[in-house]
Protein backbone atom coordinates (compact mmCIF):
# COMPACT_ATOMS: atom_id res chain seq x y z
CA UNK A 1 0.00 0.00 0.00
CA UNK A 2 1.26 3.33 -0.48
CA UNK A 3 2.27 6.21 1.42
CA UNK A 4 -0.15 8.49 1.14
CA UNK A 5 -2.57 5.76 1.89
CA UNK A 6 -1.09 5.14 5.30
CA UNK A 7 -1.06 8.21 6.00
CA UNK A 8 -4.61 8.28 5.42
CA UNK A 9 -5.15 5.69 7.82
CA UNK A 10 -2.60 7.35 10.43
CA UNK A 11 -5.06 10.77 10.62
CA UNK A 12 -7.78 8.78 10.71
CA UNK A 13 -6.88 6.80 14.15
CA UNK A 14 -4.95 10.63 14.79
CA UNK A 15 -8.71 11.79 14.45
CA UNK A 16 -10.06 9.11 16.54
CA UNK A 17 -7.69 9.78 19.31
CA UNK A 18 -8.57 13.43 19.19
CA UNK A 19 -11.82 13.57 19.17
CA UNK A 20 -11.88 10.78 22.05
CA UNK A 21 -9.30 12.58 24.38
CA UNK A 22 -11.21 16.15 24.04
CA UNK A 23 -14.13 14.32 25.14
CA UNK A 24 -12.75 13.14 27.86
CA UNK A 25 -10.93 16.40 28.82
CA UNK A 26 -14.83 18.33 29.51
CA UNK A 27 -15.24 16.37 32.34
CA UNK A 28 -12.34 14.85 33.76
CA UNK A 29 -14.52 13.65 37.02
CA UNK A 30 -17.25 12.04 35.04
CA UNK A 31 -13.80 10.54 33.28
CA UNK A 32 -12.39 9.20 36.75
CA UNK A 33 -15.77 7.02 37.50
CA UNK A 34 -15.70 5.42 34.31
CA UNK A 35 -12.11 3.80 34.79
CA UNK A 36 -12.77 3.26 38.28
CA UNK A 37 -15.64 1.46 37.27
CA UNK A 38 -13.09 -0.76 35.34
CA UNK A 39 -12.12 -1.77 39.33
CA UNK A 40 -8.19 -2.21 38.34
CA UNK A 41 -7.19 0.83 39.65
CA UNK A 42 -8.05 2.45 43.29
CA UNK A 43 -9.45 6.17 42.88
CA UNK A 44 -6.62 7.96 43.53
CA UNK A 45 -4.90 5.46 40.65
CA UNK A 46 -8.14 6.40 38.37
CA UNK A 47 -7.87 10.42 39.07
CA UNK A 48 -4.21 9.99 38.04
CA UNK A 49 -5.37 8.76 34.76
CA UNK A 50 -8.54 10.46 34.18
CA UNK A 51 -5.80 13.42 34.21
CA UNK A 52 -3.07 12.56 32.16
CA UNK A 53 -4.62 9.76 29.57
CA UNK A 54 -6.96 12.33 27.60
CA UNK A 55 -3.79 14.62 26.99
CA UNK A 56 -1.64 11.73 26.07
CA UNK A 57 -4.56 10.67 23.58
CA UNK A 58 -4.79 14.65 22.10
CA UNK A 59 -0.89 14.87 21.31
CA UNK A 60 -0.70 11.25 20.34
CA UNK A 61 -3.52 11.78 17.81
CA UNK A 62 -1.87 15.51 16.61
CA UNK A 63 1.04 13.63 16.09
CA UNK A 64 -1.12 11.01 13.45
CA UNK A 65 -2.57 13.91 12.08
CA UNK A 66 0.52 16.24 11.32
CA UNK A 67 2.65 13.55 10.81
CA UNK A 68 5.18 14.89 13.76
CA UNK A 69 6.88 12.46 16.08
CA UNK A 70 4.85 9.63 13.80
CA UNK A 71 6.82 6.64 14.99
CA UNK A 72 6.08 7.45 18.46
CA UNK A 73 3.12 8.03 18.55
CA UNK A 74 1.85 5.08 16.66
CA UNK A 75 3.65 2.91 19.16
CA UNK A 76 1.67 4.67 21.86
CA UNK A 77 -1.62 4.17 19.74
CA UNK A 78 -1.02 0.42 19.97
CA UNK A 79 0.05 0.49 23.21
CA UNK A 80 -3.20 2.48 24.33
CA UNK A 81 -5.26 0.24 22.68
CA UNK A 82 -3.93 -2.62 23.84
CA UNK A 83 -4.56 -1.60 27.30
CA UNK A 84 -8.27 -0.70 26.63
CA UNK A 85 -8.38 -4.18 25.09
CA UNK A 86 -7.37 -5.82 28.39
CA UNK A 87 -8.86 -3.74 30.48
CA UNK A 88 -12.14 -3.55 28.81
CA UNK A 89 -12.03 -7.32 28.17
CA UNK A 90 -11.07 -8.42 31.35
CA UNK A 91 -14.78 -6.79 32.63
CA UNK A 92 -16.81 -9.07 31.68
CA UNK A 93 -15.38 -12.04 32.97
CA UNK A 94 -15.02 -10.15 35.71
CA UNK A 95 -18.70 -9.96 36.38
CA UNK A 96 -18.80 -6.14 35.79
CA UNK A 97 -21.19 -4.66 32.95
CA UNK A 98 -18.88 -0.68 32.32
CA UNK A 99 -19.76 1.95 30.18
CA UNK A 100 -16.37 2.05 28.14
CA UNK A 101 -15.98 5.69 28.00
CA UNK A 102 -14.04 5.77 25.06
CA UNK A 103 -15.85 9.34 24.24
CA UNK A 104 -16.98 10.50 27.23
CA UNK A 105 -19.12 9.86 30.24
CA UNK A 106 -21.68 6.99 29.96
CA UNK A 107 -20.32 5.73 26.09
CA UNK A 108 -21.42 2.34 25.82
CA UNK A 109 -21.17 0.33 22.20
CA UNK A 110 -22.03 -3.27 23.66
CA UNK A 111 -18.87 -5.46 25.12
CA UNK A 112 -18.02 -7.38 21.61
CA UNK A 113 -18.38 -4.34 18.70
CA UNK A 114 -15.63 -2.62 20.93
CA UNK A 115 -13.69 -5.14 21.59
CA UNK A 116 -13.88 -5.95 17.54
CA UNK A 117 -13.46 -2.26 16.13
CA UNK A 118 -10.91 -1.52 19.05
CA UNK A 119 -9.06 -4.55 17.94
CA UNK A 120 -9.00 -3.82 14.17
CA UNK A 121 -7.70 -0.36 15.09
CA UNK A 122 -5.08 -2.09 16.86
CA UNK A 123 -4.10 -4.43 13.90
CA UNK A 124 -4.16 -1.29 11.75
CA UNK A 125 -1.89 0.85 14.05
CA UNK A 126 0.21 -2.83 14.07
CA UNK A 127 0.32 -2.67 10.60
CA UNK A 128 1.46 0.70 9.73
CA UNK A 129 4.00 0.23 12.76
CA UNK A 130 5.61 -2.63 10.72
CA UNK A 131 5.53 -0.57 7.35
CA UNK A 132 7.50 2.47 9.42
CA UNK A 133 10.09 -0.22 10.17
CA UNK A 134 10.44 -1.80 7.07
CA UNK A 135 13.75 -1.83 5.91
CA UNK A 136 14.07 0.76 2.73
CA UNK A 137 15.21 -0.36 -0.42
CA UNK A 138 18.85 -0.41 -1.26
CA UNK A 139 17.72 2.15 -4.46
CA UNK A 140 15.85 4.34 -1.67
CA UNK A 141 18.48 4.22 0.83
CA UNK A 142 21.10 5.16 -1.71
CA UNK A 143 18.72 7.78 -2.81
CA UNK A 144 18.65 9.42 0.92
CA UNK A 145 22.60 8.89 1.55
CA UNK A 146 23.40 11.25 -1.57
CA UNK A 147 20.43 13.74 -0.35
CA UNK A 148 22.16 14.07 2.99
CA UNK A 149 25.63 14.58 1.41
CA UNK B 1 14.59 2.74 16.96
CA UNK B 2 15.87 5.14 19.46
CA UNK B 3 14.10 8.12 17.46
CA UNK B 4 10.69 6.22 17.76
CA UNK B 5 11.64 5.71 21.61
CA UNK B 6 12.41 9.52 21.80
CA UNK B 7 9.20 10.56 20.29
CA UNK B 8 7.43 8.44 22.49
CA UNK B 9 8.90 10.10 25.59
CA UNK B 10 8.15 13.36 24.40
CA UNK B 11 4.49 12.85 23.40
CA UNK B 12 4.32 11.06 27.09
CA UNK B 13 6.41 14.07 28.86
CA UNK B 14 4.72 17.03 26.82
CA UNK B 15 0.83 15.28 28.34
CA UNK B 16 2.03 15.92 31.81
CA UNK B 17 1.91 19.71 31.50
CA UNK B 18 -2.10 20.24 30.57
CA UNK B 19 -2.69 17.15 32.86
CA UNK B 20 -1.48 19.04 35.79
CA UNK B 21 -2.99 22.47 34.48
CA UNK B 22 -6.15 20.06 34.65
CA UNK B 23 -5.72 19.03 37.60
CA UNK B 24 -5.61 22.51 38.75
CA UNK B 25 -8.17 24.71 37.30
CA UNK B 26 -10.22 22.60 35.33
CA UNK B 27 -13.71 23.41 36.55
CA UNK B 28 -14.94 19.52 36.72
CA UNK B 29 -11.47 18.71 37.85
CA UNK B 30 -12.29 15.04 40.43
CA UNK B 31 -11.50 15.14 43.70
CA UNK B 32 -8.29 13.44 45.16
CA UNK B 33 -10.68 11.75 47.64
CA UNK B 34 -12.43 9.23 46.85
CA UNK B 35 -16.36 9.28 48.00
CA UNK B 36 -16.79 5.49 48.12
CA UNK B 37 -17.91 4.24 51.24
CA UNK B 38 -18.35 0.28 52.18
CA UNK B 39 -21.50 -0.82 53.81
CA UNK B 40 -19.56 -1.58 57.21
CA UNK B 41 -18.65 2.41 57.49
CA UNK B 42 -21.59 3.58 56.02
CA UNK B 43 -23.85 1.66 58.92
CA UNK B 44 -21.57 2.71 61.70
CA UNK B 45 -22.74 6.23 60.95
CA UNK B 46 -25.80 4.73 62.43
CA UNK B 47 -28.68 7.77 62.39
CA UNK B 48 -26.61 10.22 60.88
CA UNK B 49 -26.60 8.46 57.33
CA UNK B 50 -29.58 9.01 55.12
CA UNK B 51 -29.65 6.46 52.77
CA UNK B 52 -31.10 7.41 49.07
CA UNK B 53 -31.86 4.70 46.67
CA UNK B 54 -30.91 5.68 42.83
CA UNK B 55 -32.14 2.35 41.49
CA UNK B 56 -35.84 2.21 39.78
CA UNK B 57 -39.18 2.54 41.44
CA UNK B 58 -39.67 -1.61 40.57
CA UNK B 59 -36.27 -1.55 42.60
CA UNK B 60 -37.39 0.27 45.16
CA UNK B 61 -40.74 -0.88 45.98
CA UNK B 62 -39.37 -5.10 45.61
CA UNK B 63 -36.74 -3.98 48.21
CA UNK B 64 -34.86 -1.27 49.56
CA UNK B 65 -32.40 -0.36 53.24
CA UNK B 66 -34.95 0.47 55.59
CA UNK B 67 -35.48 4.22 55.66
CA UNK B 68 -33.91 4.97 52.44
CA UNK B 69 -35.56 7.50 50.31
CA UNK B 70 -36.10 6.88 46.70
CA UNK B 71 -34.33 9.62 44.01
CA UNK B 72 -34.10 8.29 40.39
CA UNK B 73 -32.85 9.96 37.72
CA UNK B 74 -36.35 9.28 35.74
CA UNK B 75 -38.41 11.24 38.39
CA UNK B 76 -35.57 13.67 39.75
CA UNK B 77 -37.81 16.82 40.43
CA UNK B 78 -40.85 14.55 42.18
CA UNK B 79 -38.56 12.72 44.44
CA UNK B 80 -35.78 15.33 45.24
CA UNK B 81 -37.75 17.10 47.83
CA UNK B 82 -38.30 14.37 49.97
CA UNK B 83 -34.51 14.07 50.34
CA UNK B 84 -33.85 17.72 50.48
CA UNK B 85 -36.41 18.13 53.52
CA UNK B 86 -35.33 14.56 54.75
CA UNK B 87 -31.76 16.10 54.88
CA UNK B 88 -29.59 18.16 58.03
CA UNK B 89 -26.54 19.49 57.69
CA UNK B 90 -25.44 16.95 60.49
CA UNK B 91 -26.35 13.82 58.16
CA UNK B 92 -24.49 12.44 55.29
CA UNK B 93 -25.81 10.77 52.26
CA UNK B 94 -25.08 7.45 51.20
CA UNK B 95 -26.65 6.59 47.24
CA UNK B 96 -26.00 3.53 46.32
CA UNK B 97 -27.81 1.64 43.22
CA UNK B 98 -27.88 -2.28 42.35
CA UNK B 99 -24.13 -3.37 42.16
CA UNK B 100 -20.83 -2.83 41.66
CA UNK B 101 -21.19 -2.22 37.83
CA UNK B 102 -23.98 0.02 38.46
CA UNK B 103 -23.76 3.74 37.14
CA UNK B 104 -26.69 5.57 38.83
CA UNK B 105 -25.60 6.48 42.29
CA UNK B 106 -23.02 7.92 40.96
CA UNK B 107 -24.66 10.10 38.83
CA UNK B 108 -27.21 11.02 41.51
CA UNK B 109 -24.69 11.56 43.98
CA UNK B 110 -22.79 13.69 41.39
CA UNK B 111 -26.02 15.75 41.07
CA UNK B 112 -26.68 16.20 44.53
CA UNK B 113 -23.20 17.71 44.77
CA UNK B 114 -23.58 19.95 41.72
CA UNK B 115 -26.99 21.11 41.68
CA UNK B 116 -28.55 20.75 45.46
CA UNK B 117 -24.94 21.48 46.50
CA UNK B 118 -25.34 19.21 49.49
CA UNK B 119 -22.21 18.54 51.49
CA UNK B 120 -21.16 14.99 52.57
CA UNK B 121 -22.57 12.74 49.65
CA UNK B 122 -21.22 9.45 49.42
CA UNK B 123 -21.57 6.08 46.95
CA UNK B 124 -22.03 2.90 48.64
CA UNK B 125 -19.38 0.79 47.54
CA UNK B 126 -21.35 -2.56 45.58
CA UNK B 127 -24.58 -1.08 45.99
CA UNK B 128 -27.76 -2.96 47.15
CA UNK B 129 -25.91 -6.39 45.80
CA UNK B 130 -23.51 -5.83 49.20
CA UNK B 131 -25.63 -4.27 51.45
CA UNK B 132 -27.57 -8.27 50.74
CA UNK B 133 -24.54 -10.01 51.08
CA UNK B 134 -23.73 -7.91 54.25
CA UNK B 135 -27.64 -9.07 56.14
CA UNK B 136 -26.12 -13.19 55.59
Amino acid sequence: MSRSSQRIIAAGIGVIFLIAGMMKVLDPAAFAVDILNYRILPWTGAVALALYLPWVEIFCGAALVLHRGYRGALCIAAGLFAMFIGAYGSTRPRGLDVACGCFGHGAHRGYWPLLIGDGLLLAATLWLLKAEFRPLSPVIRAGREERAG
Amino acid sequence: MSLAIRQCLTILLLAVIPAIGTGVWHPKRPSWQSDEVTVAVARSWGASALWVDARADADFENGHIPGALPLNEERWDDLLPGVVDAWDPGRKIVVYCSSLSCQTSRDVARRLREEVSLPNVFVLQGGWEAWEAAQK
